[in-house]
């Protein structure tokens, strides 16, 4: 006897269709899976056959093989465990055939008959538009995002046979949680002082410009660069549904509704791994650090003691806001669109007001040098954090809070969306004269720092481009002034390894 | 071989008769004699140094390398030397030997700089340069560099004016183990239009301990040693202690107390170094001059006005931050960073890792 049950994997943030087959026939009990399985799926026959013996279910002694078709494609994981159980359930007789037309099972199986969630349930469930699935009621908040209401749920393998069998109906989706269960953003208003990176924040929120915080221990880059992610305006449709699929797949918790709909914020530790920042893996290619904060911020704290292999493989998504895995077996192209904000001290030691640092000037330049380079180009914004002033610190009010400030940056961005069609950071340099026309006396001041060879070429055009959105966010929609250049260049502190002299 | 030892078996011995001795091919006298009879290791460690690098090829380096090699008692080694305490028994030179006859300062300092002391040491050797003296120092990293950078840069802004002071490097290591490597350029502009010496044969690496031995030249062969800035210990201080016991005087550049890159020199000032406000104290030093000349020097920077010249005043005070300026002035970021920019491209402050200081000569 035959039956065929349709369910789904996940590779990258992609689900792909998988169709179980199971054949039952007399001769030697035994059970095989065919159909390249990876080693949790293999799993799946004992995990299967204890949930029918615990469940109370027949196990029919016959020889069963288990095809997993596509039979050329690699499956991973374990959530084809409860398709494999209902198909043979209907090959043994178990559940009537004809009732499991228009359905798709997900799940991991306890050995006591559990269903269990497994990750990527998101993009698994997309990838079956046309038919209703069954998940684990834990994984209900990420079905329900993709799926409006062609979802089922149950809680154990009993109440799925029972429901299919309809001798009950199936279990009702849990209610009343109806909150925001994601705490608040954490609010501006908390930092006191530090103005300039304040306005830095700001700049980099509403103009899409990488940021790079540059100051001494204990002076806050960290508690400022939290509060990027709550000046960004939430995702639009088309984002939110890829950063879904990327927390899911990624196995990351979805908030309430099933959805990530608010800029995800990641700050990856520097000892991380070149695979679990760009994403890999050999089998279902997970999403990494740099898809997860797609839509967001990517938090890189103590830049410089990454390992630089890693900050080279960030260069190419960087650029195309999209990452390609490719390995022997396949390929995937991973979503990767972020705001990159990182953080280092000016030098080994901490650095500080000038003559505080104790390092020697070797081991500063090798330090500054790691950083240097290709990756150190991209940021358009170098902010110097210093230590806050004590009278800012115990003056009682804070600065303003996040809600005045995103305002501003909503605003701003509309415009500069509006004007280009992008952020203001992705304005290709032959669109600038069009798109940021220079006032005569800011013309003036980015020639002088030009040939005072303060300013490179590309940090010309990065200059522009800042200036253009602090032009948008104080009002002046066309004319970019010399105010605003005077800003972006304060926003670009020259780190002391680029301010070497040359000999006359 | 240590420079005592090579010292004492110059004293005693000839040079090629020196040779025969360390092959151990002839006896020795005296106390060489005694010092080779008493220690076996020396006698091993003489023989291989010896073997390893015989004269014929260093003096091929040497030749290669357009070097004039100055043993003690040649005609043209420098006079300055021959009565010091450790005179060097060989000297490498490259450039100009006249120079060692011209009035000469020494400018030495940390090697880890402010941005602010970076510009005292240039703007010290450049106005020595064009007041005619010749400014001796290291080519280390930091102070050193920036006092020579100083100086050349008065040949590039006078080109008409050949009575210039000229740069004199000392190093430590040979003339072809360039040290700092990325003072490549700045050693070969000194031994171009200067005069670079090193005690070391070519090939010699930059070994620590040779670089006190380097400093030591450096206070013998100076008139006056200015330090610029130095920590509560480093290599400057040690060259002002070798200046003291040479009774060379040593003068100091003030900074504030609570500086760290002002310790060392503050303290030299403490204990009776005179201290440096502009080039001018230096000459006054060397009785080039017998007063503060009455007219400066035209200071061709424009004159900070109204706001400008407010936050000058703040960052005169101490370095700042941009945050700094605004608050200590209740401006808004904005015009803060106007004024910067303004006093930044007339050249009154300068700005590296997000800080601000006061720059070049300060305002009168």
């Amino acid at each position: 006897m035959l039956a065929a049950v349709r369910s789904a994997t996940v590779f990258g943030v992609e689900g792909r269709p998988v169709i179980v087959e199971v054949h039952v026939s007399t001769g030697l009990p035994g059970f095989l899976i065919v159909g390249l399985p990876d080693e949790a799926c293999r799993e799946s026959r004992d995990r299967v056959r204890a949930a029918f013996l615990t469940t109370g279910l027949g196990w029919p002694s016959c020889k069963i093989i288990v095809n997993l078709a596509p039979s050329s494609q690699r499956k991973g994981g374990s959530g084809l465990d409860l398709a494999i159980a209902v198909a043979l359930l209907a090959a043994n007789g178990q559940v009537p055939v004809e009732q499991l037309e228009g359905f798709g099972f997900i799940a991991e199986l306890g050995l006591d008959g559990s269903l269990r969630a497994v990750s990527g349930i998101a993009p698994m469930v997309a990838a079956m538009p046309d038919i209703t699935c069954v998940v684990a009621t834990a994984s209900f908040r990420e079905a329900q995002g993709v799926s409006g209401d062609r979802v089922r749920i149950a809680g154990t393998l009993r109440e799925v046979v029972d429901a299919l069998n309809a001798e009950a109906p199936w279990p009702r989706p849990p209610d009343g949680e109806f909150v925001d269960d994601e705490p608040p953003p954490l609010d501006l208003a908390d930092v006191r002082g530090q103005a300039a990176a304040r306005l830095g924040l700001e700049v980099s929120a509403a103009g899409g410009h990488h940021l790079l915080l540059v100051g001494p221990p204990g002076s806050g880059k960290t508690m400022l660069a939290q509060r990027i992610p709550g000046l960004l305006p939430p995702l639009t449709p088309e984002v939110s549904l890829e950063a879904t699929m990327v927390h899911s797949a990624a196995g990351v918790r979805l908030p309430f509704g099933g959805m990530v709909r608010r800029a995800p914020f990641r700050a990856p530790h520097h000892s991380s791994s070149m695979v679990a920042l760009v994403g890999g893996g050999s089998v279902a290619l997970r999403p990494g650090e740099i898809s997860l904060a797609h839509g967001g911020v990517l938090f890189l704290d103590e830049l410089g003691e990454f390992g630089p292999v890693v900050l080279d493989g960030m260069r190419q998504p960087l650029e195309e806001g999209v990452i390609r895995l490719a390995r022997a077996r396949a390929s995937a192209a991973l979503p990767a669109k972020f705001l990159l904000v990182a953080a280092t001290n000016p030098c080994p030691c901490g650095g500080g007001p000038p003559g505080a640092c104790e390092c020697d000037e070797v081991a500063r330049l090798r330090y500054l040098r790691r950083l240097s380079g290709p990756l150190l180009d991209r940021f358009d914004l170098r902010v110097g954090v210093a230590k806050p002033d004590v009278e800012d610190l115990l003056a009682s009010g804070g600065g303003e809070p996040t809600a005045v400030v995103s305002a501003r940056v909503a605003a701003a961005r509309a415009i500069g969306m509006a004007r280009a069609g992008t952020l203001n950071a992705n304005i290709p340099p032959d669109r600038l004269d069009e798109l940021a026309p220079l006032h005569p006396a800011a013309r003036a001041r980015l020639r002088t720092e030009l040939e005072r060879d303060l300013l490179t070429g590309r940090g010309y055009h990065r200059i522009r481009r800042v200036a253009r959105t602090i032009a948008d966010l104080q009002g002046s929609e066309e004319l970019v002034l010399d105010e605003h250049v005077v800003m972006a260049l304060s926003l670009r502190v020259r780190l002391s390894v680029s301010s070497r002299e040359r000999v006359a | 071989m240590n420079v005592h030892r090579l010292s004492a078996l110059l004293r005693h011995h000839e040079p090629e008769e020196a040779w025969a001795v360390v092959l151990g091919q002839q006896p020795a006298f005296g106390l060489i004699a005694q010092v080779l009879a008493a220690n076996a290791p020396v006698r091993a460690s003489w023989q291989r140094c010896a073997t390893e690098r015989p004269p014929a090829r260093i003096w091929q380096q040497c030749l290669d390398l357009g070097l004039q090699v100055l043993v003690m008692g040649h005609p043209r080694y420098p006079a300055g030397l021959l009565d010091d305490r450790l005179p060097p028994p060989v000297l490498f030179a490259r450039g100009d030997l006249a120079l060692l006859e011209g009035r000469r300062v020494g400018i030495v300092g940390t090697r880890n700089a402010t941005v602010g002391g970076r510009a005292t040491a240039r703007l010290l050797g450049n106005g020595l340069a064009a007041a005619g003296v010749h400014v001796l120092s290291g080519l280390a990293r930091g102070i050193d560099g920036y006092a020579h950078r100083g100086v050349l840069a008065a040949h590039i802004d006078q080109p008409d004016n050949d009575r210039a002071g000229r740069p004199i490097g000392i190093v430590a290591s040979g003339h072809d183990v360039i040290y700092p490597r990325e003072h490549a350029d700045l050693w070969a502009a000194v031994g171009e239009r200067g005069l670079l010496l090193s005690e070391s044969p070519p090939g010699t690496p930059p070994e620590p301990h040779r670089f006190p031995l380097r400093n030591r030249i450096v206070a013998a062969l100076s008139e006056v040693v200015v330090v610029v800035e130095s920590r509560e210990r480093g290599g400057s201080l040690i060259t002002a202690s070798e200046a003291i016991d040479r009774s060379v005087p040593v003068m100091a550049v003030p900074g504030p107390v609570d500086r760290r890159s002002a310790a060392g020199t503050n303290r030299l000032i403490c204990d009776g170094a005179a201290p440096v406000l502009g080039v001018d104290d230096v000459l006054i030093a060397l009785s080039y001059q017998n007063g503060r000349s009455a007219v400066m020097a035209a200071d061709l920077r424009p004159r900070p006005r109204g706001g400008d010249l407010a936050i000058y005043r703040v960052i005169a005070e101490d370095a700042r931050t941009i945050d700094g300026v605004a608050l200590a002035l209740g401006l808004s970021l904005v015009d803060a960073a106007m004024g910067l920019a303004r006093l930044e491209a007339s050249g009154w402050v300068a700005q590296a890792d997000g800080w601000f200081e006061r720059t070049g000569s300060p305002l009168r």
